[in-house]
């Protein structure tokens, strides 16, 4: 039964996938100011999102193992959180390479950015924390606890960011994309290209989340043999 | 109100009693201006900006050393599980240990600010008075994300390094907007030139402190 | 049968995998002292601490005056506990050390408490800061701190540890003290003890709580007088 759920997401992200790459490479228009390079747009953003929604699951998450101490919170926790970070680092990553053609360099602070930027900061401590406590009942809580106030955190970061560049605007003229998407057909397959990721990130996170929840069932399981097997040394 | 008072009281008659490592403490906090007075070389033109990003480096910083010392006594002997079965309200500890760090910061930028007036070439005058807000609430800001940091890093294996991995990256706003306030003040700005920096650092402020004193009982709680 | 001050029902504690107790089902009446003995590594400490409500049961629950030990609210109030750390802060003088827990748990004259409690365990250096007290005074004083705010429950976890001969009678006569006024004690020690009152005695095995019952052979007990 859950295996027919998992093949019918992988399936419809494969779908989607397909269908996107096709649009971004062969059907949507080329933008006029910067030319080929700014299909990369149709990348960055999903990724975008998904980092951020993913970072809100992080945060759900632990607000319900706090509330209802069950295992099955913090898995989901754990598991958006290390998905997200890899989404948060494709975001970064077709940030550079967007800029360098562009605008000749590799890193730019400008507000988008620099904002996820610091959602990649606050993924790394919270993985590296789970890194490096040993008890798996208080690294839950201590992850939940983190998730909860970073992701707090954000709206203050974007703010203050959004401020900061205010002031001071980035050299750098804003990327298209955030003001008037001219053609149609580029709304359109950003919105496909949304979908498609959103796809791909509910197909990973159902994978590791039930990775994770296996690994959990067994060690129930092992507690289970333990407590027959000492049961059996009084007699 | 009792409770809260006693471990307040209880924490700063400590954090005086380590005589020798407070002033170490407050040593380092200070001797990381004078790394940035030569790692910067300020011009005049540049000192409200130089300066400013010196008291912040230094809060920052020697905030973070702080906070961890104070859990780590509290760890010593056991003693935040006497105060865990205690009837204390986990929010009011919270509160009394949030105070007792602000204090040991707010003593640190006291004299940060002193010093960096000399380094900086600034003049003593309403320009530091006008410092005054935004280093509060920074300070406060500081305190009170690194108590809460603070007890889930003692905890954990290399936890005097895992502290700044998480309390950065969260300060992050309060750094920029700390440091703009700052900035316009010590260049002469009125206070209301600088009211969405200070607007942004009391919503910091309000965010942590309330997130403290919910969440601190879950991550002083053993086991 | 009076409901009971403390009681276990199915309880069970895993660290990881490994079971260190195991349906451990407990009761303690009010007024009565138990001693619950056994080894090393045996999970004494641990029942202590699950019934204080500083650990969390893996399953089943304790039952303190009633409160669940998951959520004892104001039932924390009456306990007064006794574990192998002092739950002393070094830097501050025995004075200041009970000073500050009186003011914790809202006694009213503070220091008259802590001058009283000094005495009664037979300390002098009341000045003297706990670190540079020998391990036998920081337990002296550790079981004033545990003793101090009349609790109606006290859970002692090797009570009798590092003391001299004169403290151990003195800690047994504020043990029987307690009793007389209506407070129940749950003591562990390695082997049996003679307090001079009635003892519920039990002793824990393979991670299981047994009544304990005296083999035929010689009691290996160290009377403490009456």
């Amino acid at each position: 039964m859950k295996n027919k759920i998992g093949t019918a997401l992988g399936l419809m992200t494969l779908g989607l996938m397909l269908v996107s790459l096709f649009m971004v490479f062969e059907w949507v228009p080329t933008e006029a100011d910067q030319g080929i390079v700014q299909r990369i747009f149709y990348f960055h953003v999903p990724c975008a999102w998904v980092a951020f929604a993913a970072f809100g699951i992080v945060a759900i998450a632990g607000v319900f193992y706090l509330w209802l101490k069950d295992q099955i919170w913090d898995d989901l926790g754990y598991a958006a959180a290390e998905i997200g970070m890899v989404f948060c680092t494709l975001v970064l990553v077709t940030g550079s390479l967007w800029a360098k053609p562009i605008w000749g360099t590799w890193w730019t602070w400008d507000s988008r950015l620099t904002t996820t930027f610091i959602l990649w900061l606050l993924y790394g401590g919270y993985l590296m924390l789970r890194a490096m406590a040993d008890d798996t009942e208080e690294v839950a809580r201590f992850g939940a606890v983190i998730g909860i106030a970073a992701a707090l955190d954000v709206p203050v970061v974007i703010l203050s960011v959004r401020l900061w560049r205010t002031i001071h605007p980035a050299v750098l003229i804003t990327r298209s994309g955030e003001h008037g998407l001219e053609d149609p057909r580029m709304v359109i397959t950003l919105l496909v290209a949304l979908a498609a990721f959103t796809a791909l990130f509910g197909w990973l996170l159902r994978l590791r989340f039930q990775q994770l929840r296996t690994r959990t069932r067994l060690t129930i399981l092992r507690r289970e043999v333990a407590l027959i097997e000492a049961a059996v040394g009084d007699y | 109100m009792g409770a809260f008072a006693a471990v307040l009281r209880k924490d700063l008659r400590l954090e005086i009693r380590s005589g020798q490592s407070t002033i170490a403490l407050f040593a380092l906090s200070l001797l990381i201006m004078v790394v940035l007075v030569f790692a910067l070389n300020p011009q005049p033109i540049d000192r409200a900006r130089d300066a400013a990003a010196a008291l912040w480096v230094a809060l920052v910083f020697g905030g973070m050393l702080g906070a961890t010392r104070s859990m780590i006594a509290e760890n010593e002997n056991g003693c935040m599980r006497a105060l865990t079965l205690s009837p204390i309200d986990p929010a009011a500890l919270y509160g009394a240990k949030l105070a007792a760090a602000f204090a040991f910061m707010a003593i640190v930028e006291i004299a940060a600010v002193g010093l960096i007036t000399l380094f900086f070439n600034l003049d003593f005058g309403a320009d530091l008075a006008r410092l005054a807000p935004s280093l509060m609430f920074g300070t406060l800001g500081f305190a009170a994300l690194a108590t809460l940091l603070a007890a889930i890093s003692s905890r954990t294996r290399a936890g005097d390094l895992l502290l700044p991995i998480l309390a950065i990256p969260l300060f992050i706003p309060a750094i920029i907007a700390g440091v703009k306030a700052s900035e316009a003040a010590l260049s002469g700005f009125p206070l209301a030139a600088a009211s969405q920096w200070l607007g942004i650092l009391a919503a910091f402020d309000v965010l942590f402190i309330t997130l403290g004193a919910l969440l601190f009982e879950h991550v002083i709680r053993e086991d | 049968m009076a409901r009971p001050a403390v009681e276990t029902r199915a309880l069970i504690k895993t660290f990881g995998v490994v079971p260190v107790l195991r349906d451990i089902n407990l009761q303690i009446s009010e007024g009565r002292c138990a001693l619950l003995t056994g080894g090393n590594g045996s999970g004494k400490s641990t029942l202590l601490r699950i019934i204080a409500g500083l650990s969390q049961p893996t399953s089943g629950d304790a039952i303190v005056f009633g409160a669940s030990s998951r959520n004892l609210g104001v039932v924390r109030r009456r306990i007064g506990m006794l574990t192998h750390q002092s739950w002393l802060y070094p830097n501050l003088t025995a004075r200041e050390n009970l000073t500050f827990y009186a003011e914790l748990y809202g006694m009213p004259h503070g220091d008259g408490l802590a001058e009283k409690w000094i005495a009664a365990v037979g300390l002098a250096a009341a000045n003297d800061r706990v670190r540079e007290f020998s391990r036998g005074m920081e337990q002296r004083l550790s079981i004033a701190r545990a003793m101090m705010m009349a609790p109606d429950l006290l859970l002692l976890d090797e009570p009798f540890a590092a003391l001299d001969p004169d403290a151990v009678a003195m800690v047994a006569d504020l043990i029987r003290s307690a009793i007389a006024r209506g407070c129940t004690a749950l003591l562990t020690a390695h082997s049996q003890l003679d307090l001079g009152i009635e003892i519920d005695r039990y002793q824990i095995v393979n991670g299981r709580v047994v009544p304990f019952r005296d083999e035929s052979r010689a009691p290996q007990r160290s009377r403490i007088g009456a």
